[in-house]
């Protein structure tokens, strides 16, 4: 019997002896360190690719480049309801969390620091992109489930732009680590400047001009922006632009050049884009419509929002989309921040009297560089005549510079519409079946996952904006 | 056959001839039932291990000749008694037969394969013999335990055989994990659903169903099914039983009455399917929108081509235009169809009539048929006995080019080589293959997508079998439209996605008396699965214009030893057994998909092939628990029993990097049983009763590697690789979740057991849960793992069996189930209000989701999701345009869960013929439906059948006051029939989309002949034929598909949601069993 207890006792023994647990229980599929390189280049291309997307299925929808003939809830202003992208929510807070992640490499491993400043400026490009089309969103507490808080507060627009580290500050930091850095560490996984930190320091100066013109309405942003256009360190060709390059096939190719045909038939040319390409007589037309397949030189939109079941549309009516969308998606850019668009915001600038600048100057400039992005040749006469001329006799400048930026930015669908609820231009159209009441919405609805997961600080951002209402005006919105 | 029918007669003539001529003497006697004392007629009566027998008379009397010689074993048997064996010399005037009752003294195989008296159980076991299994065979052996047992649900799964079908034991208690465990001959086996990896968006492979593990066990081998409920029957099982366990057993060799006989047994069948239930179409309007249609290329040239709703014209009405199938007259005399849009390139189409195809769903689904052949021999002798069993099954589904083949081989040896050593074995080996697996879901690899959301009312559903468009053969595939669709046959015939898998199960035990009350057993058994599959995708599919092709590998091993020192003492009184045991389970699981989305050259489909970067997508896991049990059985006389068990784990999935301190979890369990009937004197109508009660807690553990984060390879850029942070946050401070039960029964039997009750009242709290909760994004995670939450479980089980009729000739037995089960959410995880446990979504659209919430208070399968808006008294608001007004805000849609399920057999034996039924009732609960948003938007639907020139007048209230005052009046603004329907099943709300799931289902039907007495035949051999089907017949509110269904999405199965689903399937099979 004694003899049968020690074995217990040694099987007991045994069987307890969890050593090698630790190695058993180490996920043998993935790093648990990683290099920033590699969430830096992710970083870059989920944002490029996914907001590319986003800009054309749902962005364009809401700036009228384009709209959708079916499946349309969100054309028609219900932005609940989007069955194409619509929700870049979680693209846009997934990236801020993998930045964060950079920023503590770049923070815990001075091997790591030159990735500081991308970290800052990345987080100020998202965080921008998020309040612009949201509002009021959790910012200062976001991305830190981590470290145990899974309900982050929502942060009032003004603080996420102006905060102690907000996205005014963030870019400047960005822009001094960059500037200070002295290691000799390339910075790697950089698809958009080849680790070139000067060109960093561009982008970043374009960022904080966009910022800055966007809430200059609400605060005295001059000094700044003088200071910026002085130094001359922004984005002035189009080889300093941030931009991914599509490639021909899958897995890095434009997302409409996979989708079904008839996911893709479904944009047709907007009304608005129609006008607005015809009046300017505008040849980009060819480029982002396709003609009408019973006529190669006329092409037609159709008022947004259409109701599909109380109107019988056939799309051989109406212009598809252009082949650069889809057959040569190759040639197609993912602009994150460019020259033009630079140029565009300097221009306004200088006509608000916000810089001493030549508005005309710039305006040009802008036109020109967007015209060479899209590799059209701007007709001769195009800036000296027709609607196209700066500051032409009926013709508002103003309006003049945002239709220019909205006509160049058709991939970058948010941009346009952010721009059209600050300044109004272009002048869009009401809907032709409206789910909100004939208004354009100037601001999109929190997700419901908010509601569902997020619930306490959801219900303090929906009584803040009308009961999540999308006809509440952001902070920046005059 | 007939040829081994003449030579066994011919054998069987001579052999008695034989005999007469041998000096022999006569023995005979009398056989009666022992209950009734009633002569039974027709009784079998052999000398074992010969071929000599005989029969009884109407007298019950017979005599039978022997060979004064030898001593020898007579062997009585009859249908409805237990079989007798008696040494000549015990021969007397009257022999007496017992009657076979259900459940008297059954012996139940309980935790560890320790063969226990029901009757000492302090806890609630149910058993069914293989009769009760294999009767109404089912291609998905998970598919023939519904009904059968209290308590025990199986949702079959949508794809026919070959689709996982989910079980569950006494509902859903745990937030994550409800699955029950399987053992087979005491190893444990998966039952795991492996699905492929797939893209959210409308592009990429979609989920396939490859079937659930325990599918492969061939039910012809099965003896016997126990399941054990509750915690307690299944404390020693391990922390996997804390769902409950189903414990199968299989035939051994010494089944045969004959022993030393080499016994044969060969069943055949043959079943036949068909679709079970369709939607109810409408079948005025045909293709089109605002009522015009006319195909010029199927993508938007003609008028609402390349849409296909049925918002088009009146079909049947004269209207002549242009469809895919109209003719397309070349000028050099050739003519091909409107939709060879490639080959005919443009040309005019030539009208034809508009007509209605009311059957084209009913004519695309086929007869499927299913054969299964199984043979088995078996042997006794002197030191033990064998049994080898071979079975195929072919399988051809209702969906066209879907099938499943199966075979098997098993054997079983049992060796006793000496009085102390017994060696047992077990060995199955099963081979499955299947040429295409139907993809489930939503989006257009699932053909439900192209033939009722979106199927046309006037698609003629015939002139798409031949898939091609002329000249283009394996490069442009011929549809009714080119934007959104692939032809049915396209998909399934080309894009097929096929399998092979090995599955191998074993065990091994020794078991050697060391002494007379001291016994030690050693087992080894292993779980071994490996899979093959491959996805191909052919040229102009819409979601692979240029073709693709994956090919995922998988790989699962478990490896289970264990050792049991028993030891067993009576004294006097007293009775006690005590063991001891201990237990290593190691598991491996990886999954390896390799896939490029774009091949080079049509039709070969290979990774070589491959024209864009291949992508790779690699998952492997490693688990391993050690345990030590003890457990000990008392017992006072025999009528008080009392059990006690103890275990503790140590599981590698709860060790952290840096401790192991959170892997140790122990649980007791006791149980207690008083049978009444033994201690007391009762009345003599009572035969037995019993009273019973136990407690018991199981632990468990989780999956592995959640108790720290990684970094997760994304989409590579130009070929250089991306990482990004998990998504989920890590918790490496996890414990062991704790399931505590509390359990009450009777089980209660009349006279003479021909009524039986059985009742058990249970109450399990579940805490510690460990889940993956969905996280607000904001956070940047979207789920975190967790301890927390207290979930409590009641229900009651009840078993009713009543044998109303018991005579020699005529047997009826009826069974009832009953069981009712609520799962309430005691309290939640720190400060969290109402918790998000799971959402089904599709193509990742925040909007079309259903939400699985709880809030304290609140049951377990509560749906949530949006709908419009409503006064206070319910009435939906109407705004100026006539139209509802979205309410985007949550809110409660049902419970998924039935309120409470009841389920009746019948068994009927009259002489040599068999009768059975079993029907469910399953009541409460709702179902969401995917299916009834699109394809009533779409118009397919008779819903949408009604459609007046007026417009429709939508059913609610206009407010013609102000919004603080508001004053209602009915709607009177009517909208256009299209707009209205559109607007009511949008499915963006789900509220519209809701049914009542409650239904009531003739799930099995059979009747069968038995013939034991033909010139061809020795004693004891039988021959049986039956006719049997399953899913007869079913009531419920739910029109357009079976009530039954479970939904795939997003890798994981949903319950309540219907998706996209196929129809299911009725079968009517014929069954002919040999027993020699």
């Amino acid at each position: 019997m004694i003899k049968l207890y020690t074995w217990i006792v040694l099987l007991i023994s045994v069987l307890g002896c969890t050593t090698d647990f630790e190695d058993i229980n180490t996920n043998p599929n993935a790093p648990v360190d990683v290099q920033p390189a590699l969430l830096l280049r992710k970083v870059i291309y989920d944002y490029a690719e996914n907001m590319s997307y986003e800009g054309f299925v749902a962005g364009n929808l809401l700036s009228q480049h384009f709209t959708m003939i079916d499946f349309n809830l969100f054309d028609r202003h219900n932005l609940s309801s989007p069955q194409y992208g619509g929700n870049p929510w979680p693209i846009l807070y997934k990236n801020l969390r993998d930045i964060s992640l950079i920023t503590d490499y770049s923070n815990e491993n001075p091997t790591y620091e030159v990735y500081k400043g991308p970290s800052f400026i990345l987080k100020a490009l998202i965080s921008s992109t998020l309040t612009d089309i949201y509002g009021d969103v959790p910012f200062s507490e976001a991305t830190k489930g981590l470290e145990g808080n899974i309900n982050p507060k929502y942060d009032s627009q003004e603080a996420i732009y102006l905060g102690e580290h907000g996205i005014i500050a963030l870019l400047n930091h960005g822009i001094e680590a960059l500037e200070n850095y002295t290691g000799g560490i390339q910075l790697q996984g950089d698809l958009l400047f080849s680790g070139d930190l000067d060109a960093w320091v561009r982008f970043a100066n374009s960022l904080k001009i966009k910022a800055l013109v966007r809430i200059s309405a609400k605060s005295d942003v001059s000094n700044e922006l003088q200071g910026i256009y002085n130094s001359g360190k922004y984005m002035k060709s189009n080889s300093q632009n941030a931009v991914f390059q599509f490639s021909a096939g899958q897995p890095n190719n434009f997302r409409m050049a996979n989708l079904r045909i008839g996911d893709v038939n479904l944009f047709v040319m907007s009304q608005t884009a129609f006008e607005i390409f015809d009046e300017w007589n505008d040849p980009r037309i060819a480029l982002f419509y396709r003609p009408l397949s019973t006529d190669n030189n006329q092409f037609n939109g159709l008022l947004n929002g259409p109701d599909a079941s109380s109107t019988s549309i056939s799309v051989s009516d109406y212009s598809l989309t252009g082949i650069v969308f889809r057959e040569n998606a190759a040639e197609l850019k993912a602009n994150i921040m460019t020259a033009w668009e630079t140029q565009f915001l300097l221009a306004e600038a200088a006509e608000r009297r916000l810089i001493s600048g030549n508005a005309k100057d710039l305006y040009e400039s802008g036109v020109k560089l967007a015209f060479e992005y899209w590799k059209t040749e701007m007709p001769a006469n195009y800036l000296n005549s027709g609607k196209a001329a700066f500051a032409k006799i009926g013709e508002n400048p103003i309006e003049q510079i945002i239709t220019q930026k909205w006509i160049a930015n058709t991939i970058n669908g948010y941009e346009s519409w952010i721009e059209y609820r600050r300044t109004r231009f272009p002048k869009l159209k009401t809907v032709s079946a409206s789910l909100n009441n004939n208004l354009i919405p100037v601001r999109m609805p929190y997700p419901a996952d908010e509601e569902a997961l997020n619930k306490v600080n959801y219900e303090e951002a929906k009584t803040a904006t009308n009961g999540n209402s999308v006809n509440a005006k952001v902070w920046w919105q005059d | 056959m007939l040829k081994k029918i003449l030579i066994t007669t011919v054998y069987s003539i001579l052999f008695n001839f034989v005999q007469v001529f041998a000096q022999s003497l006569k023995l005979s006697s009398i056989v009666k039932d022992a209950v009734s004392n009633e002569p039974l007629v027709g009784v079998s009566i052999w000398i074992d291990g010969t071929s000599i027998g005989t029969i009884t008379d109407n007298l019950g009397y017979f005599s039978i000749q022997y060979d004064e010689s030898n001593s020898f074993m007579l062997i009585i048997s009859s249908v409805g008694y237990k079989n007798k064996k008696l040494e000549s010399n015990e021969i007397g005037d009257i022999i007496y037969l017992e009657p076979e009752t259900l459940t008297l003294d059954e012996l139940v195989v309980t935790a560890l394969g320790l063969e226990r008296d029901s009757k000492d159980l302090g806890y609630a076991i149910q058993r069914i013999d293989a009769q009760g299994i294999n009767q109404v065979q089912a291609g998905n052996f998970t598919d023939n335990l519904a009904g059968k047992f209290a308590g025990v649900t199986v949702s079959q799964g949508a794809t026919g055989i070959g689709s996982t079908s989910k079980i569950t034991i006494r509902g859903e208690s745990s937030f994550t994990n409800n699955n029950p465990l399987f053992v087979v001959d005491g190893i444990p086996i998966n039952n795991a659903t492996n699905v492929n990896f797939t893209n959210d968006a409308a592009a990429g492979f979609q989920e396939i169903d490859f079937g659930n593990g325990a599918m492969d066990v061939n039910a012809e081998n099965i003896e016997n099914i126990s399941v054990l409920k509750g915690p307690a029957a299944a404390a020693l099982y391990g922390t996997r039983a804390a769902n409950g366990v189903i414990v199968i057993t299989t035939k051994n060799g010494s089944d045969q009455l004959n022993s030393e006989k080499l016994g044969i047994q060969f069943s055949s069948n043959t079943s036949f399917e068909s679709a079970f239930q369709l939607p109810e179409f409408q079948n005025k309007y045909g293709q089109g929108n605002s009522g015009n249609f006319a195909f010029i290329n199927g993508l938007g040239a003609g008028v609402n081509d390349n849409i296909s709703y049925s918002w088009g014209p009146l079909l049947n009405s004269g209207i002549f235009t242009t469809q895919f199938d109209s003719p397309v007259q070349l000028s050099d005399g050739r003519t091909f169809r409107g939709g060879d849009v490639s080959v005919h390139g443009g040309a005019t189409i030539t009208p034809t009539e508009l007509k209605s195809y009311p059957n084209n769903l009913a004519d695309f689904y086929q007869i499927g048929s299913t054969k299964t052949n199984a043979l088995a021999f078996s042997r006794e002798f002197k030191n033990g006995n064998s049994r080898v069993a071979l079975s195929e099954m072919q399988s051809e589904a209702i969906i066209p080019g879907v099938n499943l083949n199966r075979r098997s081989v098993s054997t079983k040896l049992n060796l006793k080589p000496s009085n102390k050593l017994s060696i047992n074995s077990s060995l199955n080996y099963i081979y499955s293959e299947s040429d295409n697996r139907p993809s489930n879901g939503y989006g257009s690899e699932n053909v439900n997508y192209a033939l009722v959301a979106w199927g046309p009312r006037s698609l003629n559903i015939n002139a798409l079998k031949d898939y091609w468009q002329p000249g283009l053969e394996g490069v442009q595939q011929y549809s009714f439209n080119y934007t959104y669709f692939d032809n049915p046959y396209f998909t399934l015939l080309e894009n097929q996605n096929s399998f092979t898998r090995n599955r191998f199960f074993a065990m091994i035990s020794a078991k050697y008396a060391i002494t007379n009350q001291l016994n030690l057993q050693i087992r080894s058994g292993m779980d071994y699965l490996n899979e093959d599959r491959k996805f191909r995708r052919a040229f102009s599919s819409n979601r692979f214009v240029n073709g693709a092709y994956a090919n995922q590998k998988i790989d699962f091993r478990e490896n289970n030893t264990d050792m049991l020192l028993y030891y067993s003492l009576e004294k006097r009184k007293f009775g006690i057994d005590i063991s001891l045991g201990a237990n290593r389970m190691d598991q491996y699981f990886s999954s390896l998909q390799i896939q490029t989305l774009r091949l080079a050259q049509a039709g070969i489909f290979s990774l070589s092939n491959a024209a864009s970067p291949i992508e790779s997508f690699e998952n492997t896991s490693k688990k391993r628990i050690n345990s030590v049990y003890a457990l000990s059985k008392l017992s006072f006389e025999n009528w008080f029993f009392v059990d006690l068990t103890a275990r503790n784990d140590w599981s590698s999935a709860l060790t952290n990097p840096i401790s192991a301190d959170n892997s140790r979890f122990f649980y007791p369990s006791v149980s207690a049983s008083f049978i009444l009937s033994e201690k007391f004197k009762l009345p003599k109508m009572v035969s037995f009763a019993k009273i019973r009660a136990n407690w018991a807690q199981v632990g468990n553990d989780t999956e592995p590697y959640q108790t720290s984060g990684v970094f997760i390879a994304q989409t590579p850029v130009n070929g250089l690789p991306t990482f990004s942070g998990q998504n989920s946050i890590p918790n490496p401070h996890i414990k062991p979740e704790k399931t505590s039960s509390f359990e009450i029964g009777a089980d209660l039997r009349f006279l003479e057991n021909r009524l039986r009750f059985d009742v058990t009242y249970y109450l399990a709290k579940t805490e510690n849960q460990i889940i993956s909760l969905p996280v607000a994004i904001s956070s940047g995670y979207s789920q975190r793992v967790i301890n927390g939450g207290l979930v409590t479980s009641r229900g009651i089980e009840l078993i009713a069996e009543i044998s109303p009729i018991r005579k020699p000739n005529l047997t009826w037995d009826v069974q009832f189930n009953f069981s009712e089960n609520v799962a309430i959410v005691e309290s939640l995880p720190s400060e969290i209000e109402r918790l998000t446990l799971a959402y089904s979504r599709i193509y990742d659209n925040v909007n079309q989701t259903v939400w699985y919430q709880v809030a304290e208070g609140d049951r377990l399968g509560d749906m949530y999701g949006t709908g419009y808006k409503r006064n206070d008294k319910g009435d939906f608001i109407v705004d100026a345009n006539g139209l509802y007004i979205a309410d985007n805000t949550l809110k409660k849609l049902g419970n998924y869960n039935p309120d409470f399920i009841l389920v009746t057999s019948n068994e009927i034996q009259y002489k040599n013929f068999t009768f059975g039924f079993l029907i469910d009732w399953r009541y409460g609960g709702i179902l969401i439906s995917r299916t009834r948003a699109l394809a009533t938007v779409a118009g397919q639907l008779k819903e949408t059948e009604n459609r007046p020139e007026s417009g429709i007048i939508a059913e609610g209230v206009v407010n013609i006051g102000t919004n603080e005052n508001p004053i209602w009046q009915t709607n009177s603004k009517a909208i256009s029939a299209e707009s209205y329907y559109r607007m009511k099943f949008d499915r963006n709300h789900e509220e519209n989309n809701t049914y009542d799931a409650t239904y009531l289902k003739l799930r099995e039907m059979h009747i069968g002949y038995s013939i034991k007495k033909a010139s061809f035949l020795i004693s004891g051999q039988e021959i049986k034929l039956s006719i049997y089907g399953r899913n007869l017949w079913a009531w419920s509110k739910i029109p357009h598909f079976d009530p039954e269904q479970l939904a795939v999405q997003g890798n994981q199965f949903v319950s309540g949601v219907e998706d996209m689903s196929y129809a299911t399937s009725r079968s009517i099979g014929v069954q002919v069993k040999f027993d020699f």
